[in-house]
């Protein structure tokens, strides 16, 4: 109970680390419900690698035309956020524009930018001499090292994110579910579809840089299927998918606290804990309504 | 004389540069029941997805008599096309035909809510506006989709297979439906159907697919015992 009214104190030590794991449970799954309804869900496991290997190739650009930058500093973060915004997004351009033209499947695109993004990140972490703890933190995503700046920015970036997601949620539904419906209505399809993966690739990047891909992916995935189980509805998906994300967040973030344990794997491991537990639920009710992605 | 619903001039539909159709040529008059007939794979699909502007025209010109951007076309897909995982009310559905006139960041109102609900009310299934569309028949689903269709407040209605894969009872029902709004509302309707019986029953036209290009007369003409035993079988052309 102590480790709880620590936590809600405002002089709480680690009070942005928690709100920005708080934003970032809360937000990842409403980015997630149209990873699941579009059926991108091993997206999410290639994008965040893609994200990490923006921010490694930042660096090392950084390094060949300016010249040797110091770690820990806000430029920094910003020049990360950029390498990582800017792979996140060119990622799900090209995986798309294959995605309709392509023969081969998705599961082999998906596969085959996760292996590259991974294997990029390691090299562009070797080129870099100055590629030291520092950097390694910031592509694990050291949310404990969160800081007033970074939480603005995170804040508003994702607070951005969330308005956009409701504001334009009619248009957004439609092209997701019926793209020929959308078109024969007259509507910009590749604007919304644009809008959109804007969206995605802003909470996939800041995500990353915040909280690591195992959090990222973990939170666009989990608390949105286990929303699924139980809702029929929209809008009822979407909060209930965010809540669930909140929940697991800050629960999360008690017992790492609580018990000592690294972050990131608790948040995981107890939305984990909550879709296995609700499915369980379902399942006794007999049934579930989820369907298979 | 009346400005035909659509009209296609010398058209030419394909996928990527390569015709599936070519040099089409026919006008479909407002208030018009027409059906799209012919062999499997013979493109009807692509020549009513074509008039609705999903299928690059490789030739010629499609024509509207009607303002598309005012007044966009009432489309009712293949119901496999759309995917389970969305979990949707029946309501939710039909209110999807209205975003055709609603502007972004309009919210959907009392008026839509109102309207999507006199839609279903129209196809016979208001009662069950609250329930996950998933959970229905495929008739009733395909009912749905019409009054999903009607909120776009359509002059002409085009059906990609409305009774593929339904049972009689429900068939019937939807051909009533359609019937009803071609004949009460003035509606222009276009469907594509393997459901010869019944098609011959109701429409006055038919434009018949195949060989690569598309022919329209009507359903006396086109509908020849010959015609249909070749390409469906003498039992279809018995009856």
């Amino acid at each position: 109970m102590t480790a709880l009214t620590d936590m809600l104190s405002p002089t709480f030590l680690l009070r942005d680390a928690l709100i920005a794991s708080v934003l970032v449970g809360v937000v990842c799954p409403l980015v997630g419900v149209y990873f699941v309804l579009r059926r991108m869900i091993f997206l999410g496991v290639a994008l965040p690698q893609l994200s990490a290997a923006g921010i490694a190739f930042s660096f090392v650009a950084y390094r060949l035309v300016v010249g040797v930058h110091e770690h820990g500093n806000l430029s920094e973060r910003s020049l990360a956020l950029l390498g990582s915004l800017a792979f996140t997004l060119g990622g799900i351009l090209v995986l798309t524009a294959f995605e309709r033209r392509g023969r081969e499947t998705v599961e082999a695109r998906i596969g085959m930018t996760y292996a590259i993004a991974a294997a990029l990140t390691i090299l562009f972490l070797a080129l870099d001499p100055h590629g030291d703890a520092e950097m390694v933190n910031l592509l694990k995503g050291d949310i404990l090292a969160t800081t007033q700046t970074g939480l603005k920015l995170l804040g508003g970036v994702l607070g951005g994110v969330v308005v956009v997601l409701f504001a334009f949620r009619k248009e957004f539904l439609l092209v997701s579910f019926d793209r020929d419906l959308a078109v024969v209505f007259g509507k910009r399809v590749a604007l919304w579809d644009g809008l959109l993966y804007l969206m995605i690739g802003a909470t996939i990047s800041l995500g990353v840089m915040t909280a690591g891909p195992l959090v990222t992916f973990g939170f666009l995935v989990v608390p949105t299927l286990t929303a699924r189980l139980v809702t029929s509805r929209m809008l009822t998906f979407s909060l209930v998918a965010a809540a669930l994300g909140g929940v697991a967040s800050f629960g999360g973030f008690y017992g790492a606290y609580r018990l000592d344990l690294p972050l990131g794997p608790a948040e995981v491991a107890l939305a984990s804990v909550l879709f296995a537990v609700v499915g369980g639920g379902a399942m006794l009710r007999g049934g579930t309504r989820l369907r298979a992605p | 004389m009346d400005v035909p619903a659509v009209a296609l001039r010398d058209v030419s539909l394909g996928y990527d540069g390569r015709p599936v159709l070519s040099h089409v040529e026919f006008t479909i008059e407002q208030g018009e029941f027409c059906a799209l007939l012919g062999p499997n794979g013979a493109g009807k699909t692509t020549l009513l997805r074509g008039m609705l502007g999903l299928v690059p025209v490789l030739g010629g010109r499609i024509e509207y008599g009607i303002d598309r951007r005012t007044s966009p076309p009432g489309y009712v897909p293949q119901r496999e096309s759309l995917d389970p995982i969305f979990p949707l009310t029946v309501l939710e559905v039909v209110l999807m035909g209205t975003f055709a006139r609603l502007r972004p960041l309009r919210p959907v109102g009392r008026r839509a809510h109102r309207f999507a609900a006199e839609c279903l009310e129209q196809v016979g299934l208001a009662p069950i506006a609250g329930r996950p569309f998933w959970s229905l028949s495929g008739g009733q689903k395909e009912r749905v989709l019409i009054a999903r269709a009607l909120a776009a407040e359509p002059r002409i209605l085009l059906l990609d297979e409305p009774t593929a894969g339904v049972d009689p009872g429900a068939t019937v029902a939807i051909m009533d439906a359609i019937t009803r709004l071609n004949r009460e509302r003035g509606l222009t309707v276009v469907l594509v159907s393997h459901q010869l019986r019944i098609v011959r029953q109701v429409v006055r036209s038919v434009i018949w697919v195949d060989g690569g290009s598309a022919v329209k007369g009507t359903a006396e003409e086109l509908l020849t015992a010959e015609r249909i035993a070749d390409v469906f079988g003498a039992v279809a052309a018995g009856g």
